[in-house]
């Protein structure tokens, strides 16, 4: 035990301390808030300046009633003429020249937009916008009702759906939406770490193998223990990182989350949150976003989750892991690994397949055998959790996982055992099989 | 004197080859005990048993007069014959780690590890990464390594292989002063000059079998042919009289020195000593000695009679 321990602690620091791993950890969070905030942001720096467009309306009632705003500036041309207009604009540098034709209210489609740059998708969708609510209301006018414009307002329904939950204590209000998309990402975090972290454990056994310092440590630590003094070093890398992302996310949600979240949005959430039904709010917020930000800003739900992660990372890392020392003992160099993996990486690929059908229903019995087979349990279970699934499946799941990672430990140290001494074969699966009975 | 070692008829088989086949192997406590052998005759695979790393299909191994068990490896000292180190660990820290792994406590090595810095004059290589030391110098590593908690049984696996004539050198005078301090030293290697000028005791293993063991001086003696060296002042038609009884192999005269040499075989069954007394009145008798074999010869012959 005493090795194991000394073993454990030589692989964390070996990885802890590195540079690469302290700014992986920091930067990844990181990263991902900007890849969330990208869209918005890059929406926000594009506008660039405002586009002048000729207007040349052979129907007369549009042009007058198109406004100008910040990224198109529209110019009346009277009684212009198309071809004239063009050369215009082409030597004044402006935008381009829209042309209305005159029967547009009968014929949508006699309106075309002529650019002297390649034209952007907002631009056209701005002015079609536009174009179509003038259509709009010159047509009702047309029918001659008074305060028609209001009555179709008033007619207009648009509902918002909430969700309880009836088997549970609490039935406070979920979305599915929400935690369908909480569940994906779970899972795909498990997935990088399985595949990642693995492939970490394999590659650092066949470095040891190659560089001959197995032979030295064998003759005072067994083998067993040293192979588990890999995999729980590795696995407790891979914890610290986990931990260091939860304390981070669980404090963004809690601390920055409500500082820029809109006043109305900030009050619905903390109602839904102190148990005020949903349907009380006033109608202008989406109900769904903010039950999925009463939940994402709920610090007790995340630490939750976060634990159920961290314990379905460990048991799917330790199976996985197993598995990966195996191949990494019994081979000379990474390429010899390749074939032996391909055993390894074909559930956990599976798993991740599964897991993205795990938004249509969480309870379909595929995706619940999937989540209690161990192989791809991890992964699959961290997308449905979210969800909220009774207890004693996630208690199943996770005594199946840690069961069949300690038979797999046993046959993968007696792999171990035997592949360190072999050099110069690449071992194939009979190979393997032949140690096993060593 | 009692053995540290007893392996017992140890038999091992992998899946297409025997690696040993019923060896038996003593090794009496305080020596110096060389196991030779081809390669591939299952040297590596003898020394592995001992140190537990592979249990033997048959056979037993006491240790001090009794069963070896997993403790009894704090006690034993292991360099293999490939060996390594963590190529981005520093120094230092790797050669704690290796220490306490051996059971010493963090104080206890740090306190050892200095003296041998100390005394191999390597001091400033403490912060240094493995990576950045020659082959020459990791081996000093890994000598330190091994012999770090003192203990009673030494096994270096072909320890001269990659060493330079200075630290091959080096590695000898500290075999010795090992044994001196009244460990055990047992070593594999194909260096027959230092297995004459170093062991007490070899076995040589060929074929996964044990072959000859025993005393060097014992066995040298023991091979030695009947043939004798002689030189002389006289003459060579007299010489030729007085040794009719035995078989004239060689005859060389230097007429410079005017001294004459000569290599004879005496049979087996007859007495050295009339011939020697036959030689001393016939001739100026300078020297009469009888050839014992190099272990170099001694193991090539042995081997090649095995075929």
């Amino acid at each position: 035990m005493r090795n194991i321990g000394l073993i454990v602690m030589r692989e964390f620091k070996e990885r802890v301390y590195k540079k690469s791993f302290i700014i992986t950890t920091l930067l990844m969070p990181l990263l991902f808030a900007l890849i969330s905030v990208a869209p918005t942001l890059i929406m926000f720096y594009s506008k660039g300046e405002t586009k002048q467009i000729s207007v040349i309306d052979n129907s007369g009632i549009i042009a007058e009633r198109l406004e100008s705003n910040e990224e198109v500036e529209f110019i009346i041309i009277p009684n212009g003429d198309l071809q004239q207009e063009l050369k215009n604009t082409l030597d004044k540098e402006e935008f381009g020249v829209l042309y209305i034709g005159e029967d547009i209210v009968t014929n949508t489609n006699n309106i075309q937009l002529y650019t002297n740059t390649s034209s952007s998708m907002t631009i056209e969708e701005s002015i079609a916008g536009q174009v179509e609510d003038i259509i709009e209301q010159v047509r009702l006018k047309e029918y001659n009702i008074e305060n028609l414009r209001e009555i179709l307002d008033k007619v207009e329904v648009n509902i918002s759906l909430t969700t309880y939950r009836n088997d549970k204590e609490d039935s406070a209000a979920s979305s599915s939406a929400a935690s369908s998309l909480v569940g994906i990402i779970l899972g795909f975090v498990l997935y990088f770490f399985l595949v990642i972290y693995g492939s970490i454990v394999m590659q650092s056994i066949i470095e040891e193998k190659s560089s001959r310092i197995l032979e030295v440590l064998v003759s005072t630590v067994r083998p067993f223990d040293m192979m588990m003094g890999k995999i729980l070093g590795v696995a407790a890398v891979a914890a610290t990182q986990i931990v260091i992302w939860g304390v981070l996310i669980i404090g963004i949600s809690a601390l920055v989350v409500p500082a820029i979240m809109p006043e109305d949005v900030l009050s619905g959430v903390e109602a839904v949150k102190a148990g005020a039904d949903i349907s009380a709010l006033s109608a202008d917020v989406d109900a769904d976003m903010i039950t999925a930000l009463a939940s994402v800003t709920d610090t007790g739900y995340i630490t939750q989750i976060i634990v159920l992660l961290l314990l379905f990372m460990v048991g799917g890392f330790l199976l996985y892991a197993a598995m990966y020392a195996a191949v990494g003992a019994s081979v000379d160099n990474a390429q010899d690994a390749q074939q032996l993996t391909t055993p390894i990486t074909i559930p956990i690929i599976f798993g991740f397949i599964i897991l993205t059908m795990v938004m249509n229903d969480p309870n379909s019995p595929l995706i619940f055998w999937c989540s209690m087979i161990p192989f791809t349990s991890p992964i699959v279970m961290m997308g449905r959790i979210p969800s909220g699934i009774p207890t004693w499946e996630i208690v199943t799941s996770l005594a199946v996982l840690y069961a069949t990672f300690v038979a797999m430990v046993y046959l993968a140290g007696k792999i171990y055992k035997v592949g360190i001494f072999m050099h110069g074969k690449k071992p194939t699966f009979k190979d393997l099989y032949q140690w096993l009975k060593y | 004197m009692s053995n540290i070692i007893s392996a017992e008829h140890i038999t091992k088989r992998f899946t297409n080859h025997t690696a040993l086949d019923d060896v038996s192997v003593a090794i009496p406590e305080g020596s110096v005990y060389g196991l030779l052998g081809p390669n591939g005759a299952g040297k590596t695979t003898l020394i592995r048993v001992i140190n537990r790393i592979t249990i033997p299909d048959q056979g037993s191994v006491l240790f001090d007069g009794k069963p070896i068990s997993q403790q009894d490896i704090y006690r034993i000292g292991y360099l293999p014959e490939e060996r390594g180190l963590y190529k981005k660990m520093k120094v230092g820290e790797q050669a704690l780690f290796l220490a306490r792994l051996k059971g010493l406590s963090r104080h206890e090595a740090l306190v050892r590890l200095k003296q041998w810095f100390i005394r191999f004059g390597i001091e400033d290589w403490w912060d240094k990464k493995v990576e950045d030391l020659s082959k020459g110098m990791a081996q000093k590593i890994q000598f330190i390594v091994t012999v770090l908690h003192q203990p009673k049984l030494l096994i270096f696996d072909e320890p001269f292989s990659g060493f330079d004539p200075i630290n091959a050198n080096l590695l000898k005078q500290e075999i010795l002063r090992l044994k001196e301090e009244g460990a055990t030293v047992i070593f594999s290697t194909h260096n027959m000059a230092s297995v004459e000028e170093i062991c007490d005791h070899i076995t040589l293993i060929n074929k996964a079998k044990n072959i000859l063991s025993g005393r060097v001086e014992d066995i040298r003696r023991s091979h030695g042919n009947n043939i004798f060296d002689i030189q002389f002042r006289g003459e060579e038609d007299s010489f030729r009289q007085s040794t009719t009884a035995a078989e004239l192999l060689e005859y060389n005269h230097d007429p410079i020195t005017g001294l004459s040499t000569a290599k004879i075989h005496i049979a087996a069954d007859s007495d050295v000593r009339n011939i020697i007394a036959a030689v001393n009145q016939a001739v100026e008798l300078r020297s009469f000695t009888e050839i014992i074999p190099s272990m170099n010869d001694i193991f090539i012959r042995t081997v090649a009679e095995c075929k």
